[in-house]
């Protein structure tokens, strides 16, 4: 079985993320790029299921980024991912949402694929609309949420996170499924898988290789940044020393009253 | 775009809040626009669920009642959205933003090849333009886009941020037909776990309880009970979760949920940037902790130091006086 994981490219969550005013995108220099932490979970599940299977399956980690993530992406098969494929192209530069899951859609179609796991949400864009688009555009079912993952007799079987509990729900291969974060609890690559990453296959691929028929990067996306703004900082509030849990309780209390909120 | 459609999620015979919500956005937008508003609702109930959307601003409310759509996953409602949106011409969609609501959205989008808006808290309309504010970057940065090069466009919409507005007796019932297809996705069972009927995401109130909880019994005691009395849900730190005191869906902040609602109380979170950008857009946040020197201080509008142990119980009390008062 062919499994193919995309995985973002993200700022580091602690580093300063801003939006260039002029170009009214995200600034990724001088800021420290990391795999979407979200995505890890996914090639675990990724990793599990291949060694499970046991059966020459293999993982290929699919990213669209900047030829200078492809040092990043490296550390994807350092968790032990057989090889990985970056859709890099500087006409891709200023993809909305839309753009990038046709893209990314393409891209994948244009090797073999068996089963497509994805993250639930990225830590900078938080759409989380890319599983869906990826699966349409794929013309897969797409399997949401999972805490769980089987493949077995064709059919990918997951338990999917629901607001309240969980559903099992299957569909036929090929398949996409966005995996949580409590489906398992991802590896650190091992210095024998970073030193074996030097030598795995990260291949390049163009734009015009994909042969699409629609305009992405900034001229193609469906959508426009109009204005950028910064929300008015929430003040330093009220702070009340409670002597008892009485006391506590009635301060709390008082402030919901004096707010309305009771 | 001059017509908005709306898609209904629902569940056991009522609609979810997060989509009346959405229902009561598209009328003002609608109005600017010239257009009419379209609710989609299919599978199981439907046709209860319309009727009790009539209370609503809907002109159309178009109905595919079919018991059998629930085994199939989210592509029988993707298939009802996409007639309904096809034939009423260029349209802007809207979806809450919520588990189902982003599978629909996301997917609805792609067939159609729209642009998507993700977790809108603002629409207006400009010169004939729809234009949807997002905070982004954990809030940090709050963007206004329009769409391009598209007939059709999707909306998310932030739940508990658009107000609810009645209505009454507006929405004409149409019945929608099948689409015909079959399904190759199988909903096999589906099992409700100990959590609150609300997720954290919709919910207006949320209690939230951190590593100051010490373990998992104050999550089904002392916070469920508090968040009981204000008819909302328990959300949790990540330090809570991490230790398995709850599950992972109810953990608020930049690996969690990110929400607004119009109350927040933190009991036992100290506040951290990753948890900040989470909650910080709550209309009300009160923080009980022990210790005055918390992070949260800094944009809490309420710190009561104490034991939350002392305070919860006392306050969970008062609150249900109050609400049992006025019912
Ligand atoms: C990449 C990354 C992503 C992250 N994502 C998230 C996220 O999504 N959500 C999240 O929450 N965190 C997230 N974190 C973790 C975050 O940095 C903090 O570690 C976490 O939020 C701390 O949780 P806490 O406030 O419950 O615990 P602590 O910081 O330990 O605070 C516990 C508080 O409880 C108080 N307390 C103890 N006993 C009592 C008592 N009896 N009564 C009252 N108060 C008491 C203490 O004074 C203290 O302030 C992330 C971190 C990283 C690196
Ligand atoms: N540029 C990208 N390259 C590869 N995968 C991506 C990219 N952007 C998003 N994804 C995938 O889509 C998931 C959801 O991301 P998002 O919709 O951006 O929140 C992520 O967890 C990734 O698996």
């Amino acid at each position: 079985m062919k499994i193919v994981v995309t995985v973002k490219l993200v700022p580091d969550t602690n580093a300063d993320k801003r939006i260039d005013p002029a170009t009214k995108r995200l600034v990724r220099t001088g800021v420290d790029i990391v795999l979407n932490p979200f995505d890890e979970y996914a090639i675990e599940a990724a990793l599990q299921l291949r060694d499970a299977l046991a059966d020459g399956s293999t993982v290929t980690i699919f990213s669209m980024t900047p030829e200078s993530g492809r040092e990043i992406v490296r550390k994807a098969l350092a968790m032990g991912a057989d090889d990985a494929v970056i859709l890099s192209d500087p006409g891709l530069a200023g993809s909305d949402v839309w753009a990038t899951a046709y893209a990314i859609a393409h891209g994948i179609k244009a090797g073999e694929f068996d089963l497509v796991l994805t993250g639930t949400q990225s830590t900078d864009a938080i759409s989380g609309d890319l599983p869906g688009m990826l699966a349409e555009y794929l013309g897969i079912p797409a399997l949401t949420y999972a805490r769980e993952l089987h493949v077995a007799d064709g059919r990918l079987r997951i338990k999917r996170e629901t607001e309240t509990g969980y559903q099992t729900v299957s569909a036929p291969l090929p398949a996409l499924a966005s995996v949580t974060k409590s489906a398992n609890e991802p590896r650190y690559p091992s210095l024998k898988g970073i030193m074996g990453a030097k030598k795995k296959d990260i291949r390049s691929l163009a734009l015009a290789e994909l042969g699409l028929t629609k305009a992405v990067g900034g001229d193609g996306a469906r959508t426009e940044v109009l204005a950028l703004a910064t929300p008015p900082a929430r003040e330093h509030g009220r702070t009340v020393t409670a002597a008892d849990g009485a006391a506590g309780a009635r301060a709390v209390f008082d402030f919901l009253q004096s707010r309305h909120l009771l | 775009m001059k017509h908005v459609v709306v898609f209904i999620e629902h569940k056991n015979g009522g609609a979810r809040r997060s989509s009346i919500e959405a229902l009561c956005a598209a009328r003002p937008v609608a109005d600017a626009l010239g257009g009419a508003v379209h609710a989609v609702v299919a599978g199981a109930q439907a046709a209860a669920v319309a009727e009790a959307l009539k209370a609503y601003p809907a002109d159309r409310i178009h109905v595919l009642d079919d018991a059998s759509l629930a085994k199939a996953g989210v592509d029988p409602l993707v298939d009802a959205l996409e007639s309904v949106a096809r034939a009423a011409g260029p349209a802007l969609v809207l979806v809450a933003n919520t588990m189902i609501g982003r599978d629909v959205g996301s997917r609805f989008a792609a067939r159609v090849d729209a642009g998507i808006n993700a977790d809108v808290t603002g629409i207006e309309v400009r010169d004939g333009r729809v234009a949807c504010r997002s905070p982004k970057l954990g809030g940090s940065t709050i963007t206004t886009c329009a769409f391009k090069n598209t007939d059709y466009g999707v909306a998310t919409l932030r739940p508990n941020v658009f107000a609810v507005t009645a209505a009454p007796g507006q929405g004409e019932i149409v019945a929608l037909a099948p689409s015909g297809k079959s399904y190759v996705v199988t909903v096999e069972d589906e099992v409700e776990e100990a959590a609150p009927e609300l997720g954290v995401e919709e919910a207006s109130v949320v209690v939230s309880g951190g590593r100051g909880m010490g373990g998992p019994e104050p999550f089904t005691g002392m916070l469920h009970d508090l968040a009981e009395a204000f008819g909302g849900a328990v959300g949790a730190s990540r330090a809570a979760v991490d230790a398995g005191w709850i599950s992972h869906g109810h953990q608020v902040g930049q690996t969690g949920k990110t929400i607004s609602p119009q109350l927040y109380i933190a009991v036992g979170i100290s506040g951290a940037i990753q948890h900040k950008v989470g909650m910080r857009t709550a209309a009300t946040i009160v923080a009980i902790n022990k210790d005055a020197g918390v992070p949260i201080a800094d944009f809490a509008d309420l710190l009561v130091v104490g034991d939350a142990f002392a305070i919860v119980p006392e306050l969970t009390k008062l609150v249900r006086e109050a609400k049992a008062v006025h019912a």
